[in-house]
């Protein structure tokens, strides 16, 4: 017969009275950083500190030191050179322009592009968006991310954001799927199952799935438009935390306060930082590679074929009234159906060639980020909710895609740079 | 023969499952690294066996999906050996996960894990006077460096289904001794 619950308590009580002994505690080192960190008058300037320091990391070693000092000249002035004088064909060749350079038109003749955002070849943007930016990226990313996650400081990070958090009916431990999500929001979509309620675990995904860029994604935007990455991040929190306060209005059931351990410091082992930084780092390629070189085919036979003229003349009228971006943007916006790192490289490449403003631009990157999820996590999505919150979720896509586009495009009115 | 890990979130379940199995599962020190279950395989004297790492749950009476799929776990593999792996520095609680899963019968062992924690703390555990109180083996281990593995798996063997009457016996014919 199995015990009731107080019964069973009585009976662990009775244990532990004989086994354990409680010696007077030492208040260790631990003890006073973990005091420093989670007391709101220390524990704010830690964070922000620690988020500063991740981020300088973040550009200088994925930015600065691999992609700019090592990758740039590599693809610019090896790879793409030596591919344009050994593949055969040439520009106007279609087989060419899909794998090399497709070329682009200079004073309406037909020129060979010099850098490889421009390209739009499969061999060469394709493989300069994951090899040259994007892996680097996600390697410090995922460095700096299991440092933090190892020593045991984003349960305490949870407690400090709970108050703000609740007021959109999430809980604390949502910067855990947030900010694994900034990595990639596959695995930040799992990380909701701890959630308590649909209701949480629904919000938290649309939520991830809008405006939670990855890291693929914002290593790509670093190195596109480095000086507008302050603004891109605050239009995503403005809109995580206001159209969170909407949802959590909207949707129906509860937000019950989850309670959750914090766990004592540890000194994070170099093997297992070594092995989580190679667990996800291969899966990371072995997802990303075939998506960006699918994607860069499909783009490219859609140019060749003319189809993306097309639904650019379809769709130029909507992009260009509603948000007021060029009908070019089109391309990237479909590649972003499948990879939003290939998708902001396709903008980098139409920046190059000089028809976009530099608001243009940041809605551009914006729209990219929360027109839809990619088509992984959107996957994953289909497995975790159920069909209502499918559509629920879909819903909140387009509607959040129209009123924050429109939005962003009335600001830029407003401001007069639109 | 089949193996679960089942504990509390944040124990080091998956350290053991790696440590055990030399599988790659994520480790990280917060609650929830882990909401699905994993199956690897480990060498027991000479056998090869399953070995299960279940997400995290707090009790057998599920509140999210994680401590469902644990639920779920447990009643599909009645005839596995469960190794609980408890905070030794929060023993109590982790007992009480212990004690629902051996009143179901089945045969288990209990891992004091974080040791080094628990010693930090100033907790003493009388690992042996626990071991004779509830019947199965305990194993006091440090899974991040992997001490008392080698005696916990030399115990899985031993585990055998206790009934929570002699349990409640052998704590109360005591109790006049408590506190030492």
């Amino acid at each position: 017969m199995p015990l009731s619950v107080d019964a069973r308590w009585d009976l662990i009580d009775k244990i532990s009275k004989q086994t354990v002994e409680f010696g007077a505690r030492k208040h260790t080192l631990k003890d006073a950083i973990a005091e420093l960190t989670v007391k709101p008058l220390t524990g704010i300037p830690v964070a922000i500190a620690v988020i500063y320091g991740f981020w300088s990391f973040f550009c200088d070693f994925a930015g600065t030191l691999f992609t700019d000092g090592f990758m740039v000249r590599l693809f610019d002035e090896h790879w793409l050179p030596w591919l344009q004088s050994v593949f055969p064909g040439g520009l106007k060749n279609p087989f060419y322009a899909l794998m090399v350079d497709a070329g682009h038109i200079e004073g309406g003749v037909l020129v060979a592009s010099d850098n490889c955002f421009e390209a739009f070849g499969v061999l060469t943007s394709g493989f300069f968006v994951v090899f040259g930016v994007v892996l680097w990226a996600v390697l410090a990313f995922y460095l700096m991310f299991a440092i933090l996650e190892d020593a045991g400081y984003l349960p305490r990070l949870a407690v400090l954001v709970d108050t703000v958090l609740h007021k959109i009916g999430l809980h604390g431990y949502a910067i855990v799927p947030t900010f694994l999500s900034l990595g990639c929001n596959v695995p930040g979509v799992t990380a909701t199952r701890p959630l308590e309620t649909r209701k949480q675990r629904f919000m938290m995904m649309t939520l991830l799935a809008i405006f939670v860029p990855c890291g693929a994604q914002i290593g790509i935007m670093q190195d596109l438009v480095p000086e507008m990455m302050g603004w891109i991040f605050l239009t995503l929190a403005i809109g995580y935390l206001g159209f969170g306060f909407i949802l959590n209005k909207i949707v129906p059931g509860k937000s019950p306060e989850l309670i959750m351990d914090v766990p004592p410091y540890q000194m994070p082992t170099l093997r297992n930082i070594v092995r989580k930084l190679w667990i996800r780092t291969s899966r990371f390629l072995i997802v990303a590679v075939p998506f960006v070189l699918l994607g860069s085919i499909i783009v490219g036979l859609m140019y060749l074929t003319g189809a993306m003229d097309w639904l650019a003349a379809v769709l130029g009228p909507l992009l260009m009234g509603w948000f007021g971006v060029p009908s070019e943007t089109v391309a990237p916006l479909i590649a972003g159906f499948l990879r939003k790192d290939l998708a902001v490289g396709i903008l980098g490449g139409l920046m190059e060639q000089g028809i976009m403003t530099t608001f243009q631009v940041f809605t551009s990157v914006i729209l990219l980020c929360i027109y839809f999820p990619c088509l992984a996590t959107f996957a994953l999505m289909l497995k975790e909710e159920n069909g209502k919150e499918i559509l629920g979720s879909l819903a909140s896509l387009v509607a959040m895609v129209f009123v924050y586009g429109g939005l962003i495009h009335l600001v830029g009115i407003m401001l007069g740079v639109a | 023969m089949k193996i679960l890990l089942m504990g509390h979130p944040n124990v080091g379940k998956s350290v053991f499952f790696n440590r055990l199995t030399g599988a790659k599962v994520l480790e990280s020190n917060y609650p929830g690294t882990t909401v699905d279950f994993m199956k690897g395989w480990m060498r027991l004297e000479g056998e090869d066996v399953e070995l299960i790492d279940v997400p995290g749950a707090f009790s057998l009476e599920p509140k999210d999906r994680a401590e469902e799929v644990a639920v779920k776990m447990l009643a599909e593999n009645k005839d596995s050996v469960i190794v609980c792996v408890l905070d030794a520095s929060k023993i109590e609680r982790g007992l009480y996960l212990a004690l629902e899963i051996i009143e179901k019968g089945y045969p288990a062992v209990v891992a004091l894990n974080m040791w080094d924690v628990a010693e930090d703390k100033n907790i003493r555990i009388d690992v042996e006077k626990l071991e004779r109180i509830l019947g199965v083996p305990v194993v006091p281990t440090t899974a991040i460096s992997g001490e008392g593995f080698k005696e916990l798996v030399s115990k899985i063997k031993e585990a055998a289904p206790v009934k929570i009457e002699k349990i409640i016996e052998s704590a109360g014919g005591r109790e006049s001794a408590a506190v030492s």
